[in-house]
């Protein structure tokens, strides 16, 4: 068994076996682990004071347009080994707790996600723009899947005309 | 004779200013590296400005995103009159590899006028120089 | 200007690009007298869209689109990106072409350092330094062209493989290079060591400890400045690495030094792994084929930058199109790593310390002040700071 491996039953035990949904290897130094979402701000607590993982790569959103749900993924690392740790969250009520108490390196992770997919980081001390211009509409978030860029352009377009600057 | 001298001065010397709107950094390394020893432009008398208010030339690089539009338009409106564009890369050109992004322009000409454009993805540091001397000659022309 | 600065004040951000040198990025100063309070970037002047736009093109034209990230490290987001899409599609690439990304990454992050110490010499004011070291990154520059073609933007790895092989004769041309530049390097070692004017500015300036610096994550020679031995190259292999000895380099002080004798020595092991690598290399085909359309999947790629860990994450979805492609650079790692270093110092200070995480510092980019106790607030282009930075030590050293 790697160390890998039993990073990952260690997990198991240590947040409750029947909250890990699923478990995808890719071998030789990754994995990526499904939990519940109400687990997440214990399972990511559990990586970084039990397993002794210290940094946090970044988070990734994905939008799964099909199951009407969005995927947000921790990436936490030894710096070696990788453990992503995935949520699924309702689409229509995009929200996961803020993990910046336990990281705070993860502050511009959040607000990115924030940015990109409107999901929002409940407790996180700033949840301002961070990628998108100053004007750039409140309930435009370019990467969920319901927009093209088409869209997203015509739209920008026409805050312009409306007089919006900074877009 | 004070015009003659002016024209005459701002031939043998432009000053130029960089101005970045959203470029990858190629661009704006070749654009360093035209002012350093291999390259040395300095011998045309260009001088690398900080500020567009001392300015003759704009070399813009990128192309030209969402955010940084006004500032752009800004910047050409502080240069003093009589100011030229040049606009190094394909991005400044035409979009280049970002053509169809939501963020960007696609060009400098969308936004401001551009009398010199250099194709490249990054164009070489020759090349560059030879947009510069290019774009002397324009002035030379018109004056 | 200070109006829309006093409404970005709350906005600290960096993008899926990579914002550095000569970038647009608005920074935004809390300061005390002198002394910087807070600190707060927005570096969205530089999104394109990027992410969105790899959803919509094939994985082939990605390739091009993710090498335009960043120009500086093109080289090294085309190897993350093909190497991601390699694990995607469980294929792997020939041993010959995994020596020739090694070869043409460490030859990259040579010129990516060079081109860093010549800027920061140029904010230190040390001009004559800067000329020199880019003088002699052209060297580096022109076996750059010699192998892949082009000057800044390669298009050496492709999904498979290397494009280009390594011949001989390059390979000769390569060695004699590096002899060259390693000469050259001892002469910078000893300037940035020795030289009293470059220590006054650069000793104790802009300092992080290692605890604070794992605890923000920072990445790459930010982290290993402060004698935190981490490196993807040793921790996390890829490619040929774990193939080839090397010293991951490290100077436990944390300071502006430090900055600048990591990237030194980094650029001596390059040195070293390039001319390993070139005795080592297996011979054989440099590319494999790799089907067009992948079966859904989801992987992660991670590659040490010159700047720091540079992360892929993949998601594909059966067709020629990838899901979802998330870039995560290395400046944004180091961003509040950067802002918490800057705490506590002179805004004299302020180029080198910003420049030293090697981002991007723009002329054009702006430095709004806000004067808490005297309730004023100003902006500043990068030229005047610099110009406020030489009376500042004229003044100092009456």
């Amino acid at each position: 068994m790697t160390g890998l491996e039993e990073a990952v039953e260690k997990l198991k035990s240590g947040i409750g076996a029947e909250n890990v949904l699923e478990v995808k290897h890719q071998p030789p130094r990754n994995v990526f682990v499904l939990i519940k979402p109400e687990k997440l701000k214990e399972a990511i607590t559990y990586v970084m004071k039990e397993l002794g993982y210290q940094y946090i790569i970044t988070i990734s959103g994905v939008d799964l347009i099909k199951e009407n749900q969005f995927e947000v993924i921790y990436h936490l690392s030894d710096y070696s080994n990788t453990i992503s740790l995935k949520i699924r969250i309702p689409r229509d009520e995009p929200k996961v707790p803020t993990i910046t108490d336990i990281i705070p390196g993860a502050t511009l992770y959040e607000r990115e996600v924030h940015d990109m997919f409107g999901i929002v980081a409940e407790g996180h001390p700033n949840l301002a723009k961070l990628l998108l211009s100053d004007g750039w509409p409140e309930d435009l978030h370019p990467l969920r899947k319901d927009v093209t860029i088409q869209q997203i352009r015509e739209r920008l377009e026409e805050e312009r005309r409306k007089g919006v600057r900074g877009i | 004779m004070g015009l003659g001298l002016v024209k005459w001065s701002r031939i043998k010397s432009p000053w130029i200013l960089h101005f970045n709107s959203g470029a990858c950094n190629a661009c704006d390394i070749e654009v360093l590296a035209v002012l350093t020893p291999r390259f040395d432009v300095e011998r045309f008398g260009m001088l690398l400005k900080g500020s567009p208010r001392h300015a003759d030339i704009i070399v813009i690089t990128g192309s030209v995103t969402r955010q940084i539009r006004d500032r752009l338009v800004r910047i050409y409106e502080q240069t003093p009159e009589p100011k030229f564009v040049l606009a190094v890369g394909n991005c400044a050109g035409t979009g280049g590899v970002f053509q169809q992004c939501y963020n960007v322009y696609e060009g400098v000409d969308k936004v401001i006028p551009v009398d010199v454009y250099v194709p490249g993805c990054p164009p070489r540091p020759e090349a560059i120089i030879h947009g510069v001397v290019k774009l002397l000659q324009k002035l030379q022309e018109a004056s | 200007m200070s109006g829309e600065s006093e409404k970005a004040v709350f906005e600290v951000p960096v993008g899926p690009q990579h914002p550095a040198l000569k970038e647009p990025i608005l920074l935004l100063f809390k300061i005390e007298g002198d002394i910087i309070d807070d600190v707060m970037a927005r570096p969205a002047y530089t999104h394109r869209g990027i992410e969105k736009a790899t959803e919509a093109r094939n994985y082939i034209q990605n390739i091009y689109l993710c090498e335009r990230v960043c120009g500086i490290c093109s080289g090294i987001h085309t190897l993350v990106y093909t190497q991601g899409v390699e694990r995607l599609a469980g294929v792997e690439p020939p041993p010959r072409a995994k020596y020739i990304r090694v070869i043409f990454l460490e030859l990259e992050r040579i010129h990516s350092h060079a081109l860093w110490l010549g800027v920061a010499a140029h904010e230190l004011g040390f001009d004559t330094l800067f000329y020199y070291v880019w003088r002699d990154r052209e060297l580096v520059m022109d076996l750059l062209e010699l192998v892949t073609g082009n000057r800044v933007n390669y298009a050496m790895s492709t999904v498979g493989g290397a494009r280009r092989d390594i011949s001989d004769e390059a390979a000769h041309q390569i060695k004699k290079g590096m002899e060259i530049f390693r000469r050259r390097l001892d002469v910078y070692t000893g300037v940035v060591e020795k030289d009293p004017t470059v220590r006054k500015r650069v000793v104790d300036v802009g300092k992080l400890s290692p605890h604070k610096a794992v605890e923000l994550c920072a990445v790459g020679p930010t982290l290993r400045a402060t004698g935190v031995k981490r490196d993807v190259r040793a921790d996390d292999p890829y490619q040929a690495y774990d193939e080839i000895p090397f010293n991951v380099a490290t100077y436990p002080t944390g300071d502006v030094l430090a900055q600048i004798m990591v990237r030194v020595m980094e650029m001596y092991e390059a040195a070293n792994i390039i001319d390993y690598a070139l005795d080592h290399m297996p011979k054989g085909p440099i590319r494999t084929k790799v089907p067009w359309n992948i079966a859904p999947n989801e992987v992660i790629s991670r590659g040490e930058a010159p700047r720091g860990e540079l992360f892929y994450y993949f998601k594909s979805n059966g067709t020629e199109k990838p899901e979802r492609v998330k870039i995560r650079t290395p400046t944004l790692a180091n961003l509040p790593a950067v802002c918490e270093m800057l705490k506590g110092y002179h805004i004299a200070e302020i180029p080198i310390v910003f420049a030293s995480i090697d981002p991007c510092l723009s002329c054009t980019g702006r430095f709004a002040f806000i004067d808490e106790r005297h309730d004023r607030s100003w902006v500043w282009t990068g030229e005047q700071l610099r110009a406020y930075r030489r009376r500042y030590y004229k003044w100092q050293n009456r």
